[in-house]
């Protein structure tokens, strides 16, 4: 391939340079390559607009086509079979009576190889294959398990006591990480003005993404396998699958076409897809395995809760001078995750110890922006507690202990949107404020290829294996190469959830679009340049002369259509690959949310009014789809905030609410007016992820607003009517 | 609410498509929010008619799914959202399966107009009666006014519960052309959304309303 190389010459990037613990954007000047840049944010055709989903209509219509919905002749129904008890020895499993039942074709105990041991209600045991969905739930039924119960543990008030059962053998309590000078922590805190001692509690929470977990495994027996999956990487399917089919992985395809939520709980083929390939294979026949959901909440993972105690002192004149902080993680079997405190802010002297928890519970799993809305809450609190203390507003006094100015700026801007200066001084008049900030890297990294083919009959089409987990991966992907190609959205056809079509890492930690949009605008721009070649001499110009905008392709005052000049291409056409660009993406980004609130002061009923979230982003690809993101990740923090959180009961170990009836999700009647602003003032020219980001300061913004709206500081999420009226009962106590 | 939707029987109080559009005339009929797959179908006479029983104890069932007779062979205690889903072939998969309990809305589909969820109808049930779910008001080529609005605004990211609030926001527009927010809250109340998208499905509705506001000018 003739690919002509533009002179070298300099270029000007803004990167981000930390100086004295603050971060700055700073020009340079770097070599320029000649390789893609996505140039000024504003100058964008497509990007940075309103771009509609290009999924839309399929999916508004009921047929793009989910996991679930995959339909295969001679296909089985898998259902699993769970443990009713939080810690037990599986004694015997009797599945004879199972087996005789006409239209069972398979069966797997787990429990067959002997000494096999429970550790949570909901834990596995068996599973089967049959044909239809109500004979493999009765053949679920008609499985005798004989147990015998072992104690177990799952709270964690319990688990950290010496004579808890225990959970592992090393014992329930796992040291993370110890940082910082205790003794100088407590010689600071004994002079300072202000002081504050409390504890924040949030409890499990559950991902509740409304497509279950599951798969469709295509295997007949012979040598290759289809895995349609419901999950957040493409690519993290095949290697398990491939191990429990016994064929090599080359030899497995797995498929992500559209999937119902993952949140951070759908990476890896999870023990679901270990017995949907184990049934698969005993009955050489096709095998639908999704959970039901009952099993979604007991054994697909959660959101771990958290228990942190604090002291922290400040002075007078509102300076954060000393923490100290026990941060426990309660993630269940799994360690749970915590931001380290004293997270945003800063303290000149802060000690911090993190321990994970362990309790007979499934183990936790990454939930959107893992570990940091619960060290939002519990810190967001406390400085709240010390500026009602300090007599100070609250917004100054983060401000004062924040040093980087891009929350200055953020924290302004949310404050005039919601109208801070409206906000009650004193709390107790029913209607309050709140406000919180978070942070997340979101950056991308080399792991996505990317290809673009050019027909000779003008179609555009882009390919890459990644996985649209409905933050509107295939709507960028689109207009990335339509933009720079000089064609409409609707030019381009995308293909993607495809482990045969080129490598993409998962959707975890806000990176696809960091990782992938990089790697799709490489492609474009080789696309385009190897397209030039062929045009220019038509053109009577240089390749670099070519401009490719509004469905031409011109130079000098000649012009081509894109049709025209797409005739000009070879018989095959155009391919182009694309790989991960550095100065294409940024990681690190800040974020705000403000909350107004009503309190109820006769029902302890919090409603919230309205909701604002400031958020820098880089490169907005599709504002749209952005807005929708911040505008979804507030409402999952208010619901984290008011209504959500698993209940365990201690004396049998169970949950008590492991489904949608007892486990509240925020429905139609508890949303606000909702504000998402895009931070433009954001000068990097590089793209940034933002499904975290936008889930994390929301839920301490409510938490705050109600304090302001009611003097009630609710210190354990959810915030339900009865904290609150237990809490407005004691101010009439102590009043 | 999950009671107000469970096979209610509303030909009473709703006049149904057939008497609605007679009563506005045809400029209104071209404006109202219809199914825009609906071919004039008679009903199945009786239950009797459409049900097969066989040894086994399962029945071959007619429904009536978006203007065409579809045939499967059930148990009695398939549910409507079961047969849609697992036992037509090809399979109608716009009604999803999330809670299997009536609480999240995601199967809501229309049993004579009225919504309805299927996960909380057994398939005998619903015999002789008309169902539409999301593949029957609009194709991506010709979308319904509430489907336009929802791509439109965006009100939709993952889009596993979109099918249940179409549905369920294009029966309340048939209902009630002009509702209000609040009356749209109300109409999807039954209805989650995990991804949050609630502001727009609200935008999409009011939209929709409005563009069938503008049809009628």
């Amino acid at each position: 391939m003739i690919q002509q190389q533009p002179a070298k010459k300099k270029r000007k990037v803004l990167v981000p340079r930390v100086e004295n613990g603050i971060e700055r954007m700073v020009e340079i000047e770097v070599e320029d390559e000649g390789g893609p840049s996505w140039g000024p944010n504003n100058a964008h055709k497509l990007l940075n607009h309103h771009l509609v989903r290009v999924d839309g209509p399929v999916k508004v219509t009921g047929i793009a086509a989910y996991t679930y919905d995959r339909h295969l002749p001679g296909m089985l129904y898998g259902r699993i079979l769970r443990s009713p008890h939080a810690h037990a020895r599986v004694v015997r499993v009797d599945t004879s009576q199972a087996q005789r039942m006409p239209g069972v074709r398979a069966i797997v105990n787990l429990a067959e190889r002997g000494n096999y041991v429970v550790r949570f209600m909901g834990d596995p045991v068996a599973a089967v294959a049959a044909t239809t969905p109500e004979i493999a739930e009765d053949a679920i039924r008609a499985i005798k398990v004989e147990y015998e119960e072992l104690p177990h543990v799952v709270r964690a008030d319990e688990a950290i006591k010496p004579d808890a059962p225990k959970v592992f053998p090393e014992g329930n309590l796992e040291e993370k990480e110890r940082r910082g000078d205790l003794a100088k922590v407590e010689a600071e805190l004994a002079r300072c003005d202000v002081i504050v001692e409390a504890e924040y509690r949030t409890p499990t929470h559950h991902h509740a993404c409304l497509e279950t977990h599951g798969h469709v495994v295509d295997y007949r027996g012979g040598d290759r396998a289809v895995i349609y999956a419901s999950t957040q990487g493409t690519f993290t399917i095949l290697s398990d699958a491939a191990k429990e089919l016994g064929l090599p992985q080359s030899a497995v395809v797995s498929i992500v076409e559209h999937m119902g939520g993952g949140f951070g709980s759908k990476f890896g083929i999870g023990i679901e897809g270990k017995l949907a390939c184990q049934l698969a294979k005993q009955a050489r026949a096709p095998v639908k395995l999704m959970l039901t959901r009952k099993d979604e909440f007991l054994l697909a993972g959660n959101g771990p809760g958290s228990w942190q105690r604090f002291k922290a002192g400040a002075t007078r004149d509102g300076t954060l001078v000393a923490l100290r902080a026990t941060q426990y993680q309660m993630g269940g079997l799994g360690d749970g995750s915590l931001a380290g405190q004293p997270y945003i802010y800063t303290a000149r002297h802060f000690y911090r110890e993190r321990i994970a928890v362990h309790t007979h519970e499934d183990a936790a799993r990454a939930m959107r922006a893992p570990g940091h809305p619960q060290a939002s809450f519990a810190i967001e609190s406390l400085m709240d507690e010390l500026a009602y203390k300090l007599g100070m507003d609250p917004l100054e006094f983060r401000k004062k202990n924040l040093r980087d100015p891009v929350y200055h700026r953020q924290l302004d801007r949310g404050a005039r949107e919601i109208g801070w200066q409206r906000r009650p001084k004193e709390p107790g008049t029913g209607r309050g404020m709140g406000c919180a900030v978070g942070t997340w890297g979101g950056g991308g990294a080399p792991q996505c290829k990317v290809t673009v083919q050019i027909a000779r009959d003008g179609t555009v089409g882009v390919a890459v294996g990644t996985q649209d987990i409905g933050t509107g991966t295939r709507t960028f992907t689109r207009a990335i190469v339509a933009e720079e190609l000089g064609l409409n959205i609707r030019d381009v056809v995308e293909r993607i959830g495809d482990s045969r079509l080129g490598a993409a890492n998962a959707s975890g930690g806000s990176t696809t679009a960091a990782s992938l949009a990089p790697a799709v605008k490489d492609a474009a721009y080789n696309a385009r340049m190897q397209m030039a070649q062929v045009i220019a001499p038509l053109l009577g110009a240089k390749p670099e002369e070519l401009q490719f905008a509004d469905g031409k392709v011109s130079s000098g005052g000649k012009s081509l259509t894109w049709r025209q000049a797409c005739a000009a291409l070879p018989l095959a056409g155009i391919t182009a690959q694309g790989e991960w660009k550095a100065n294409l993406a940024a990681s690190g980004v800040h974020g705000v949310c403000f909350a107004e609130v009503e309190v109820d002061m006769e029902t302890g009923h919090v409603r919230p009014i309205k909701m604002v979230h400031v958020q820098d982003v880089g490169l907005p690809l599709n504002r749209l789809a952005i807005e929708s993101q911040l505008i979804g990740g507030m409402i999952q923090s208010l619901s984290m905030a008011l209504l959500e959180g698993r209940v365990m009961d201690a004396r049998l170990g169970v949950q008590l609410n492991p489904h949608f009836g007892d486990y509240k999700l925020a429905g139609t009647f508890e949303i606000p007016e909702m504000i998402p602003i895009i931070d433009d003032e954001d000068p990097r020219q590089a793209v940034i992820g933002v499904g975290e980001p936008a889930h994390i300061p929301g839920g301490s913004a409510i938490a705050n607003a109600v304090f302001n709206a009611c003097g009630v500081r609710v210190r354990e999420l959810p915030i339900t009517p009865d904290k609150i009226l237990q809490g407005l009962a004691e101010q009439r106590r102590r009043a | 609410m999950t009671d107000r939707r469970r096979g209610e029987k509303t030909d009473a109080v709703d006049p149904g498509r057939r008497r609605f559009l007679k009563g506005v005339g045809l400029a209104g009929a071209s404006a109202a929010i219809i199914d825009l797959i609906e071919p004039e179908m008679a009903r199945a006479e009786t239950p009797k008619d459409s049900v097969q029983p066989s040894p086994d104890g399962t029945l071959e069932i007619t429904l009536l799914v978006n203007g065409q007779r579809r045939t499967a062979r059930v148990e009695p205690r398939t549910t409507l959202l079961t047969a849609l889903r697992e036992y037509l072939d090809p399979p109608v998969t716009g009604p999803k399966l999330v809670c299997d309990m009536g609480t999240c809305g995601a199967c809501t589909v229309l049993l004579d107009d009225a919504p309805a969820y299927a996960c909380l109808v057994l398939a005998v049930d619903a015999i002789g009666k008309k169902i539409t779910t999301a593949e029957g008001l609009g194709t991506p080529d010709r979308m319904n006014p509430v489907q336009r609005a929802f791509v439109e605004k965006d009100a939709l990211m993952c889009g596993f519960c979109t099918p249940g609030f179409v549905t369920a926001i294009s029966a309340l527009l048939r209902k009630n052309p002009r509702p209000t927010l609040e009356e749209i809250r109300e109409a999807c109340q039954g209805n989650f959304c995990r991804c949050g998208t609630y502001p727009r499905v609200f935008e999409a509705a009011l939209m929709a309303s409005a563009a069938s506001d503008r049809a009628e000018e």
